[in-house]
């Protein structure tokens, strides 16, 4: 099933992986900096394992000075958490619920904008190492389809998880596997299909962006150093914030369907039960 | 396909690697950002909605009071002056009986006064008879004493100088 698509861009990521053409760096693979035993970590992985410090460190020294009035980096976090919450209530029409679900939409927002601003750093990209590999030392970790895949992963699981927990697991594998009649069948396993779908179009999506816009400034600073690259930088700023938002909103809206009653099944037995 | 994996630089051990970190990402916020700040997000939201309610209440009480008090006032206003105006009438009246009774004392007080002068007159009459009658016995009884045949003058003196010093 996924051959057609991925194949296609096999051939073009052979060509593309890495290219060295005076001067410039691009890499399609995260780079490896040093090993831990048998296991390679990423440049990537440094900076999003960065950005989980930092933000899991600020939570946790931040907590100890949480007051009813609140402080500046309290007002701000409260600033955040409200706006998200608001945004939650809209899809999901209750503050309970949009407490309930806050974790995982929200740190998806707060991770993957930490991590594509802190990716436009000065140093991210041109601090280079020479240990396993000639390599920067960070890399924007969305430039990588290790971390979009697996916040992609993560993110559908959970998904599932949920709307399992919100309405039982049956009447959440009933979505997908209903044998009532042809039509629901058919329908419950595009719909099964589609779970996969969204992993790759989550990873994808996020990574082309960032990745892209990696490529758009290097190649814009190695041609014009200075000045030229600023448009481009408040650019990536905002396509940073806004593929935060969209892979955030996406995963809210998802968790809204999931823990929805499937319209017919739940008017059925609602006609069963009245 | 791990043809493709490998070109994409995807790896199962940085894969997971990414999924732990998001995961402890999600725990750790949720359990010192989400959870605290949401719990005082409601409790400040409750604070001023209780308090916006107290002051609802407050002003409806002093609402209340302030009418409460305008009536009480108002109520005691007229209270006021009813008492001024039946004390002004009782007073009137008072007056008026009290002139009439002094009125009537002073009648009396005149009635007594005549009558006692009356009376008075009459003892002074009664008196003055009784002593007129005395002193013409007196006056008989000293004409009587001298004989008539005595000299006219010197009885006539005699019974001056009798009368005179008669008491």
């Amino acid at each position: 099933m996924p051959g057609v698509f991925p194949r296609a861009l096999a051939t073009e990521g052979r060509t593309e992986t890495t290219q060295e053409t005076g001067g410039v760096h691009i890499s399609l693979r995260a780079e490896e900096i040093f090993h831990i035993g048998s296991f390679g970590a990423t440049n990537s992985l440094v900076l999003s394992t960065l950005v989980f410090l930092l933000l899991a460190g600020t939570a946790f020294f931040g907590r100890k000075k949480y007051a009813l009035i609140p402080g500046k980096i309290q007002n701000i976090a409260e600033l955040l958490i409200e706006g998200i919450l608001d945004v939650m209530d809209s899809v999901l029409g209750d503050r309970k619920k949009s407490e309930k679900y806050l974790p995982l939409v929200g740190t998806i927002f707060l991770f993957v904008l930490s991590s594509n601003w802190l990716g436009l750093f000065p140093g991210v990209g041109s601090l280079v190492v020479r240990g396993v590999e000639t390599a920067p030392l960070f890399r924007a970790p969305a430039a990588d389809l290790n971390f979009t895949l697996a916040l992609a992963i993560v993110t559908v699981v959970a998904v599932n998880v949920l709307g399992a927990a919100a309405i039982g697991a049956g009447a959440h594998l009933g979505k997908f596997f209903n044998f009532k009649n042809p039509v629901m069948f058919f329908i419950g396993i595009l719909e099964f299909v589609s779970e996969f779908a969204r992993m790759v179009s989550f990873s994808f999506r996020l990574f082309g962006n960032v990745f892209a816009g990696e490529v758009l400034l290097t190649i814009v600073g190695f041609l014009v150093p200075y000045l030229v690259p600023l448009p481009f930088l408040f650019l990536e700023i905002f396509v940073g914030f806004i593929q935060a938002l969209i892979f955030s909103m996406l995963t809210l809206v998802f968790v809204g369907i999931a823990i929805a009653e499937h319209g017919e099944e739940a008017h059925e037995r609602q006609t069963v039960h009245g | 396909m791990s043809e493709l994996f490998h070109n994409l630089g995807i790896d199962w051990k940085l894969l997971l690697s990414q999924a732990v970190n998001f995961g402890l990402l999600i725990i750790a916020l949720r359990a010192f950002a989400y959870k605290p700040l949401v719990a005082l997000l409601n409790e400040r939201r409750a604070k001023i909605e209780e308090g916006l309610t107290k002051a609802k209440e407050a002003d409806v009480r002093l609402g209340e009071a302030n009418l409460l008090a305008k009536t009480r006032v108002k109520e005691a206003e007229e209270e006021a002056l009813l008492i001024l105006k039946n004390t002004e009438y009782e007073a009137k009246t008072l007056e008026g009986t009290l002139a009439a009774k002094a009125h009537e004392k002073e009648a009396v007080m005149m009635r007594e006064a005549e009558e006692r002068a009356k009376a008075k007159g009459a003892e002074v009459e009664a008196a003055f008879a009784k002593e007129t009658v005395a002193i013409v016995r007196a006056a008989l009884v000293k004409t009587v004493e001298l004989s008539p045949d005595a000299v006219d003058e010197a009885l006539i003196k005699k019974a001056v100088v009798a009368v005179k010093h008669a008491p």
